[in-house]
């Protein structure tokens, strides 16, 4: 079904991977106050891989390292607060006066949603392993 | 000193786990250590006016914590658990000889074992009760279970763990009832209770306590249980675990001692397995399995005593409590010393022995006379409390509680006297014995000795049996053991009793018989397997891989359950639409779903299938939710994007379908979309208060400092619920990749 590797198609890959990237931060960061969020981010991120796989370009990540580093992060920031004998996922928030950004403010949720974008992708990533993505990346006829 | 003496237990546990195996049984002198110093610690407590207390906090939100304290109850049984615990030890070195494999996880398992029992009998808070009580069934089915690579030994470390556990998680239910009742999580603490909760705490623990201590009909796993190594046996199942579920009557007939089940439960438990009991031991030829019969009746009699209520009967069962513990240790050390020595236990075949090994047999005499109640044994006084108790009671309760102690205390003689002359008697031929194993012997020796003792100091003995009772029951404080009661009804009945009983054995010995089956136990296994070829049958028929027949169940199931909305649609509150816009995505979704359905390509049913999302992801964008459409819109393309990657792997078509399928296909599809618009439906009509818009804003722009309130919601506010969220995606990312792994290597051959 899968069409045979394009050049056409990758170099069009390779040319929006970037901005896919830029996109899925803008997102990651736009979360607080607009539309966005940890979970759209690793969603964007999850279609470039995605998107990657299918053309058969390189995979740079891989899920269990993903998926431990997200549920790690995540986990730490959730059960942390509780060693200095605050509620489980206590935020902290701070906020400072930054030279070219102006006031920026964040928080210990920034660090939980990363955690959760790093899971979202790991899941994706996993997926597609599942469904023998390794074989389309390094397959010798490069999809049938 | 609580919590250090459980700490050397737990340290030791810890050290022979660590170096069990170059230890070997060596490892069991080191474990007798802490029982040791626990016994001389417990010998300093005799007398002591105040019990001894220690408190470990736990969850203290949720009033857990591990609360112990020795009182003169604990002390008995920590006499028993630690003194007997600490000569068992030193017997096992003598039993496993030098050439005896996995004795370094059996000296850990059996070390847990006596940590455990010692958390469990010194145990006042009812949860730390609860979970030494669970852990003592886990070492004990390890222990079962050493010789492991015997099916049948497997079989009986099950029915054990099985009966025993699930007599724990009646124990659990029994203690949050207790606790609901009385109000207080500690057993000191509580005062008597009665009602209907009562009624029921009684059944729970009164069960639990059956399952425990082996009382008809859940007595099935303790003949089973005699596969242990005999070192278990004299230690688990005769002197210390059997009793817990006597501790947890003695510690429950305070509370509940008004309750009438409790009572009449209590008494046809203890009865039925007295004589039940009684009755297995006079039919089976293995000596050990006799003893185990033995010993299924005598806690019976302590059970029914306890039950009683009365403070004499109470203070009978606490001195037959202790004079068990000491004799029957002893008697099965005993039988495991034959069983080395000759090789069988059978009394077919054993013959001469008395000769051959006179200690043993001298071992043997004096402690089964002490189990049947002769002098000058301690198991004499103890015997007459019991008599006395039951000659105190009047009316119709007197013929039948008098009735069952006599005639279990005779059947108690005969089986006595038929071990000892079926083990040591004379027969045609001496069997042939080895040499003689003083590690062995020692033990049961100064147990018996401790019998004889326990007689002729009887006024050392009191102040151990006394405060005991006395924590059961205040009034049983004037009573005593005594040596000589001279000539009293009590004395005159036993001696009937030990007369009638004599006689009786002699012709069960002369009698002989075959080993009878273990029916009880038969049909335990029996179930346990039906029920474990039942689940294995009914995984095949519900999980048998057709994904179509998934699908279809599932749809099924969702018009089915979608089905009780349809009476809560109100008429008045469905409208055309909100904005003519919502018409035209409708349409296009509607298209693009029938295209999906009518196409006989995968690939494109699949981008049929993300047109229709893309069009949800509108509909979300006309009802002002852009964060909703956004997230539609990214997950609709990343499975997109999956079903191109996963589609490579299938045929171009469908595979072709027959027509009654493809119409069963069709009517469970309708009926599910029908159930699922009906739902929405249902659901939209029936809303339950305003949506709490205001305090979520609020909540989320001045606690979250964001005015995205839904990821706020997600990543503060409602934090917990996201973790547990992401806890579920790794999940199944961890099964998508197990699956995938199991898949690989299938591929590859």
């Amino acid at each position: 079904m899968i069409a045979t590797r394009s050049p056409i198609v990758q170099l069009g890959i390779r040319a929006a991977s970037p901005i896919a990237l830029v996109v899925a931060v803008f997102l990651f960061f736009a979360g607080h106050n607009r539309p966005g969020g940890g979970f759209s981010a690793g969603l964007v991120l999850g279609a470039v891989v995605a998107l990657r796989t299918v053309a058969g370009m390189s995979r740079p990540i891989r899920a269990v390292p993903l998926l431990t580093a997200g549920g790690l992060l995540a986990g730490a920031v959730a059960f942390l607060p509780m060693l200095w004998g605050d509620p489980l996922l206590d935020q902290v928030v701070v906020e400072r006066s930054i030279p070219v950004l102006g006031a920026v403010k964040t928080g210990t949720a920034l660090a939980f949603d990363a955690g959760v974008t790093m899971i979202v992708v790991g899941l994706v990533v996993a997926v597609l392993d599942g469904l023998g993505a390794d074989d389309l990346a390094t397959g010798p006829d490069g999809g049938r | 000193m609580i919590g250090l003496l459980l700490a050397l237990h737990l340290a030791t546990c810890g050290l022979l786990a660590a170096t069990g195996r170059e230890l070997g049984r060596h490892g069991l002198l080191v474990a007798a250590l802490p029982p040791s110093i626990t016994t001389a610690w417990a010998l300093t407590r005799i007398g002591a006016d105040e019990p001894a207390t220690a408190t470990l906090g736990w969850v203290p939100g949720l009033d857990l914590e591990l609360a112990f304290r020795v009182d003169g109850l604990a002390l008995v049984m920590t006499l028993l658990v630690s003194g007997i615990g600490a000569l068992v030890f030193l017997y096992a070195w003598g039993y496993f000889g030098s050439s005896a494999v996995g004795v370094g996880p059996f000296a850990t398992a059996l070390i847990a074992f006596s940590t455990a029992m010692l958390g469990l009998v010194w145990s006042d808070s009812v949860w730390s009760l609860f979970v030494f009580w669970e852990l003592t069934s886990i070492t004990s089915f390890l222990l079962i279970g050493h010789k492991h690579a015997d099916a049948e030994v497997r079989a009986a470390a099950r029915r054990a763990l099985l009966i025993t556990a699930a007599g724990g998680l009646v124990l659990l239910a029994g203690l949050v009832v207790l606790v609901d009742e009385t109000g207080v999580s500690r057993l000191g603490e509580m005062g008597p209770i009665s009602g209907g909760g009562a009624a029921l705490v009684s059944i729970l623990l009164m069960v639990a306590a059956a399952t425990k201590s082996a009382q008809v009909p859940f007595h099935v796993w303790l003949p089973g249980a005699m596969a242990a190594p005999t070192p278990v046996s004299a230690y688990l199942h005769s002197a210390t675990m059997v009793k817990a579920g006597v501790l947890l009557v003695a510690v429950g007939s305070p509370i509940l001692a008004d309750v009438a089940v409790w009572t009449s439960l209590g008494l046809i438990f203890g009865f039925g397995s007295m004589l039940w009991g009684a009755v297995g031991a006079l039919r089976h030829r293995d000596a050990k399995l006799i003893l185990a019969w033995g010993t299924i009746s005598q806690l019976g009699l302590m059970i029914a005593l306890l039950s009683i209520g009365s403070a004499k009967a109470t203070f009978a069962a606490v001195s037959i409590l202790f004079a068990h513990a000491l004799f029957k240790a002893a008697l099965f050390m005993v039988v495991g010393e034959v069983d080395v020595r000759t090789g069988t236990r059978d009394i077919g075949e054993l013959s001469g022995l008395w000769r051959t090994m006179p200690l043993a047999f001298g071992v043997a005499v004096v402690s089964a006379a002490s189990m049947a109640g002769i002098p000058p044994l301690l198991g004499f006084p103890a015997k007459e409390a019991a008599i006395e108790a039951v000659l105190g009671l009047t009316g119709a309760e007197a013929w039948l509680v008098g009735g069952g102690v006599v005639l279990g205390s005779i059947l108690t003689v005969a089986y006595t006297a038929r071990f000892v002359l079926g083990v040591f008697g004379p027969g045609p031929e001496p069997t042939p014995v080895h040499p003689p194993r003083p590690a062995m012997t020692a033990p049961s020796a100064l147990l018996a000795m401790l019998s004889l003792a326990g007689f002729v100091a009887i006024g050392a003995v009191n102040p151990i049996v006394g405060p005991a009772s006395v924590r059961i029951d205040p009034q049983a404080e004037v009573y005593d053991l005594l040596r000589w009661p001279g000539v009293t009804t009590a004395f005159l009945v036993s001696l009937a009793v030990v007369g009638s009983g004599l006689a009786a054995g002699l012709a069960a010995h002369r009698l002989g018989s075959g080993a009878p089956d273990p029916i009880g136990a038969r049909s335990v296994d029996a179930l346990i397997d039906g029920v474990v070829v039942g689940a294995r049958r009914l995984t095949g028929r519900v999980q048998h891989g057709s994904l179509p027949v998934y699908m279809a169940t599932m749809g099924a199931t969702v018009a089915v359950v979608a089905a009780p909305f349809a009476w809560s649609i109100d008429g008045a509150d469905i409208y055309r639409w909100d904005s003519p816009a919502q018409a035209v995505l409708a349409g296009l979704m509607l298209a693009a779903a029938a295209v999906a359905a009518v196409l006989t390509t995968r690939l494109g049913a699949a981008l049929g299938l993300g047109a229709v999302g893309i069009g949800v992801a509108g509909l979300f964008v006309i009802q002002g939710a852009p964060d909703l459409a956004l997230t539609q819109l990214l997950v609709e393309t990343v499975v997109v994007v999956g079903f191109v990657i996963g589609l490579g792997h299938l045929t171009r078509r469908f595979p072709a379908v027959g027509q009654q399928w493809q119409a069963v296909r069709l009517v469970v599809a309708a009926a599910a979309a029908i159930g699922v618009a009906v739902a929405l439906a249902g659901s939209g009509s029936s809303p339950v208060g305003q949506p709490p818009l205001e305090a979520l804003t609020t909540q989320a722009v001045e606690d979250g400092g964001g005015n995205n309130i839904v990821n706020v919601i997600l990543t503060d506010t409602r934090g917990l619920d996201t973790l547990g969220e992401i806890v579920v995606l790794v999940v199944v990312a961890i099964g998508v990749l197990a699956l995938a792994a199991s898949a690989r290597p299938r591929e590859a051959s």
